[in-house]
């Protein structure tokens, strides 16, 4: 009893986040990296609070990776078959040992990147962790027939989601946009593709051996435990995973020279959606790009700004309207969403944000609001350090992007840097009409 | 002179702090709290529960207290509006969160230390002094409407599933609809009403103060000096009629487009966390079906052996997470029941499925857990509701949890009593409070007439699969595709989806 209360008392982390906040480094911990000759490398993070370690495995690849025709999903798809066990330790084995240890455990699949994580209490099983995923990231195992019985449950995960009308019209603005890069197709993938997944054993080894090796993956922990033993027990247990040495090449998308449209009927009852993407940048620490694009979404369009509050607050013409400027490795594109009351307001709304890009194009953003900005995205992202669970979460999607966990200090020192110029003149790049793609969802005959 | 001055101000506080310390005994017409301080953490964390929800609100105003409740956390205050409220918080990364359930609500807030009196200037304000403004009202009334007319029922089927359980659970009963009411009621639902509810029910002895991390000193009594300013009194503790029992399988379809059918079914129980059951009921359904774990038997069985969908789970009480893994905090009940979830899957599954879940619950009423999962599933318990509380707000929520359950701390109990817990203890309370024979079964499918008909007829169901399969498999699916689930054909109602939310209640059958 006693020792569980204190255990309890100590878990939320003791951060030293104001000092942080008015500091040169937004990422407060310091941390180690090391390479092993294998190329796998592992950054640690080992913290004061008590018990808890969350242990982050990153796979470089995603949905990105998926460079085939008929691949799309296989990423998500391999994700599920990495759950399998191995000739050691079989599934049923490697699921008793996660439940004797309590661990939160699973896995995501996102366009870039692949990440599985154990978080478990106690650096006493920390050896038994290393041991027992090193085990499965090196002698996975799966025969023909698993992959048989695997496969409908990505479908049954498709059907989960099926009801979701935000689901389809994203689907169908990737499809449209994109005409060469495997950005085209979703994380997972299209249902034509889901439904040939039983017959695709032979590629998913081929898949294995380019991305599931350690050049192209990162071990990331977090908590309570100490660096050197942590780097004995990877030394010993990841050392014989062998290298893969494959490059990917993804294809590159042409640039679009006309704007492109597309529509969906939705089934049943639904609110009225329109989506518009626009070609953007490729994700980058070094030049200012994303970040500037980052700022903007949050100046212009975020749920303070003066649209948004026109658009849903004062007019009431949309029930919500958001962003998507999310960080890709690849040039991916910079959204806007809207949900809307009245499926006459379509043509209105459109012309909204068209007309409001029109308008950043020609008056630089107000530097007062700008500051507020950059405050809001420090605090945002200081409220996300409050577990190891945080701390690994937020850290791995930076980490994916370049490999190196000081990449998030140099975004914040970029959105620093950013003037309201700086917005402007990325505005006038990125937002063309002939380099856009609308995509409208309204309650129609069915699909 | 100087000296006195801290002196006094010393007094000052532990004065403040003293009388703060005597009111949050409980006292039923005056504020309640719950303070956990964690000096040097740089996170306040805010949690202000309120003991009404959707079972408060008067007939024919169903869906008022999500309405008002709204109007707080989205809607101005007599100073501010809500526009100039999100300008305020944006640079502070500030919200004002919100969660309705039945006979609680819970306004949450979480904010840095740094920005503490900015934010609590404004969060109280929209508290104590609430704008109600008609533009306010029109556009949260909008949503929840439109929540009700098209989301609900269109675009999120394992929410209207649960939904329709809940319905069919319910009915008659002051739980018996969703907290975002229904369309006819919320339609007639007027700013005037609003006004009225929170004047009735926003009164001190309906709330608690929940405080959490590095605040300072004085800062719960400034907290309790602030909400003193709201009315003494209390809303007497809902009288809940007696649960009802279904009898025997009693299923509610909703007909619509969909390539994929949805299924939840449960029934009332007749205890909750404060029983001592209750812990040996946890390791039964934990391993009968914990919330997307490997570890849940209906995981292993309809997921990982056949394929079938995303998961299967079972809860042995309440529970509103979908994609989160921990249980969510603040939704305390006086009644509760237990429930599995069926991931949507292929339609020409569902009976399949339908009669596998069942066949496995009659299985654990029967037979109990086995030996082997009993030691796993205990000790898993022990360990994995460590990590149930790991962020301020919710150490303060399970805090505020553990009172309304009557413990002092609810996950340390678990820990002193999870290590006594018997096996035998575990199938008794299965006997107990577990049945397979009598449940409320929602679906949402396509082509509902025909399920109809195969299940009054108990047609047998095989399912196909896409490749080999090990023989120990297709022997149990020739057991699961013939057992029969003894439908009555008048226990069966099928209703088209777009019917469902307008009145209370389920729909008239077609």
């Amino acid at each position: 009893m006693t020792k569980f209360i204190s255990f309890a008392l100590c878990m939320t982390l003791l951060l030293s986040i104001p000092a942080v906040l008015h500091s040169a480094r937004i990422f407060p911990y310091d941390y180690k990296i090391e390479t092993l000759e294998n190329g796998l490398t592992i950054i640690s993070i080992p913290l004061d609070n008590p018990f808890i370690i969350s242990y982050y495995t990153i796979v470089r690849s995603g949905s990105r990776n998926e460079i085939e025709p008929g691949k799309s999903g296989f990423a998500h798809f391999f994700e599920h078959m990495m759950f399998k066990g191995t000739k050691d330790v079989p599934r049923e084995e490697y699921d008793d040992f996660l439940t004797l240890l309590g661990a939160g455990t699973n896995g995501y699949t996102t366009d870039d990147y692949t990440c599985y994580f154990v978080v478990f209490a106690g650096q006493e099983n920390l050896e038994s962790v290393v041991k027992t995923e090193a085990d499965r990231f090196i002698n996975l195992y799966y025969d023909e027939e698993m992959i048989k019985s695997e496969a409908p449950v990505i479908e049954g995960e498709y059907y989960a989601s099926v009801s979701n009308p935000s689901r389809r019209i994203y689907e169908t603005l990737r499809n449209t946009a994109f005409d060469l890069h495997s950005y085209k197709h979703t994380t997972m993938g299209y249902l034509k593709d889901i439904l040939d997944m039983p017959n695709q054993f032979e590629y998913s080894k081929l898949y294995q051996k380019r991305f599931y090796a350690p050049d192209n993956s990162i071990l990331l922990v977090v908590g309570d435990f100490e660096h050197d033993k942590l780097m004995e027990y990877a030394r010993n247990y990841y050392g014989p995973w062998e290298k893969s040495n494959y490059t990917l090449v993804t294809p590159v998308e042409k640039a679009q020279t006309k704007q492109k449209r597309a529509s969906y009927d939705w089934p049943s009852p639904t609110l009225p959606r329109l989506t518009i993407g626009f070609h953007g940048p490729a994700f980058s620490d070094e030049t200012i790009d994303m970040a500037a694009m980052d700022l903007l979404a949050a100046v212009a369009f975020s749920s303070s700004s003066a649209f948004y509050q026109k658009l849903v607050i004062e007019e009431q013409k949309c029930q919500s309207f958001s962003t998507s400027f999310s960080d890709h490795r690849d040039p991916f594109l910079l959204i806007f969403n809207a949900v809307l009351k009245q499926e006459k307001d379509l043509p209105d709304i459109e012309e909204e944000i068209f007309k409001e890009l029109e308008r950043l194009k020609n008056e630089p953003v107000d530097p007062e609001t700008l500051t507020k900005v950059k405050s809001n995205l420090k605090y945002s992202f200081a409220n996300s350090l409050g577990t190891t669970d945080g701390i690994a979460g937020s850290l791995a999607y930076y980490i994916n992007l370049t490999g190196d966990p000081n990449t998030v200090n140099k975004v914040f020192d970029l959105y620093e840097k950013i003037t309201p110029e700086d917005i402007q003149e990325m505005t006038r790049k990125y937002f063309k009409i002939t380099n856009s793609t609308v995509v409208t969802l309204t309650e129609g005959k069915g699909q | 002179m100087k000296k006195s001055t801290i002196y006094l101000s010393g007094v000052l506080i532990v004065g403040l702090l003293l009388v703060f310390v005597s009111c949050s005994k409980k006292s039923s017409d005056r504020l309640h709290s719950e303070l956990l301080p964690l000096d040097g953490n740089p996170l306040v964390s805010f949690r202000i529960l309120i003991n009404i929800g959707s079972a408060n609100d008067p007939v024919e105003k169903e869906g008022l207290s999500q309405l008002t409740w709204s109007m707080l956390a989205n809607g101005g205050s007599q100073d501010l509006s809500f526009t100039e409220i999100s300008q305020m918080f944006y640079p502070i990364a500030a919200y004002m969160g919100l969660n309705v359930d039945k006979e609680m609500s819970v306004f949450t807030g979480q904010i840095h230390i740094d920005n503490l009196e900015k934010y609590y200037s404004i969060f109280k304000d929209m508290l104590l002094n609430p704008g109600f403004h008609e533009e306010d009202f029109i556009r949260l009334k909008t949503n929840q409407l439109n929540f009700l007319e098209r989301s609900l029922v269109s675009n999120m089927d394992e929410q209207f599933g649960k939904e329709m359980l809940n319905l069919a659970m319910y009915e008659g009963h002051p739980y018996g609809h969703a907290e975002a009411g229904t369309v006819e009621s919320v339609k007639s639902l007027t700013l005037e009403d609003v006004r009225a509810f929170y004047s009735k029910h926003f009164v001190q002895g309906n709330i608690t103060l929940g405080l959490a991390g590095g605040y300072p000193a004085d800062f719960p009594a400034r907290i309790k000096s602030d909400f003193s300013a709201l009315p003494t009194g209390h809303t007497p503790q809902l009288v809940l009629p007696e649960q009802k029992m279904p009898d025997g399988l009693e299923l509610v379809i909703s007909e619509k487009q969909t390539p994929a059918t949805a299924i939840s079914m449960g029934f009332p129980v007749s205890l909750s966390k404060k029983d001592s059951d209750y812990f040996a009921l946890w390791i039964a359904v934990s391993h009968f079906g914990e919330h997307r774990q490997h570890v849940s038997h209906l995981f292993q069985k309809i997921r990982e052996e056949r394929g079938q969908n995303y998961g299967d789970y079972a809860y042995a009480d309440h529970f509103i997470q979908g994609r989160n893994k921990f249980p969510a905090q603040n939704y305390g009940r006086q009644q509760q029941y237990f429930s599995i979830w069926i991931r949507p899957l292929a339609n020409s599954n569902r009976h399949f499925a339908l009669r596998q879940a069942l066949l496995e619950l009659k299985k654990l009423v029967q037979e109990g857990i086995p030996e082997e999962r009993f030691e796993l599933i205990r000790t898993y318990l022990l360990n994995y509701t460590k990590l149930y509380a790991q962020t301020v707000g919710e150490r303060l929520g399970w805090q505020m949890d553990s009172t309304y359950y009557g413990y002092k701390d609810f996950l340390a109990e678990a820990q002193e009593r999870l290590p006594k817990i018997t096996r035998e203890q575990v199938n008794n309370a299965i006997k107990k409070y577990l049945n397979f024979k009598n449940l409320f079964i929602a679906v949402i499918t396509q082509d509902a007439q025909s399920f109809r008909d195969a299940l009054v007829a108990d047609t047998p169901s095989p399912i196909t699969y896409a490749g080999p399969k090990p023989q120990d498999i297709l022997n149990e699916d020739m057991i699961y595709e013939v057992f029969s689930l003894n439908v009555k054909s008048g226990n069966i109602r099928v209703v088209p989806a777009t019917k469902f939310f307008q009145k209370t209640g389920i729909p008239k059958s077609e």
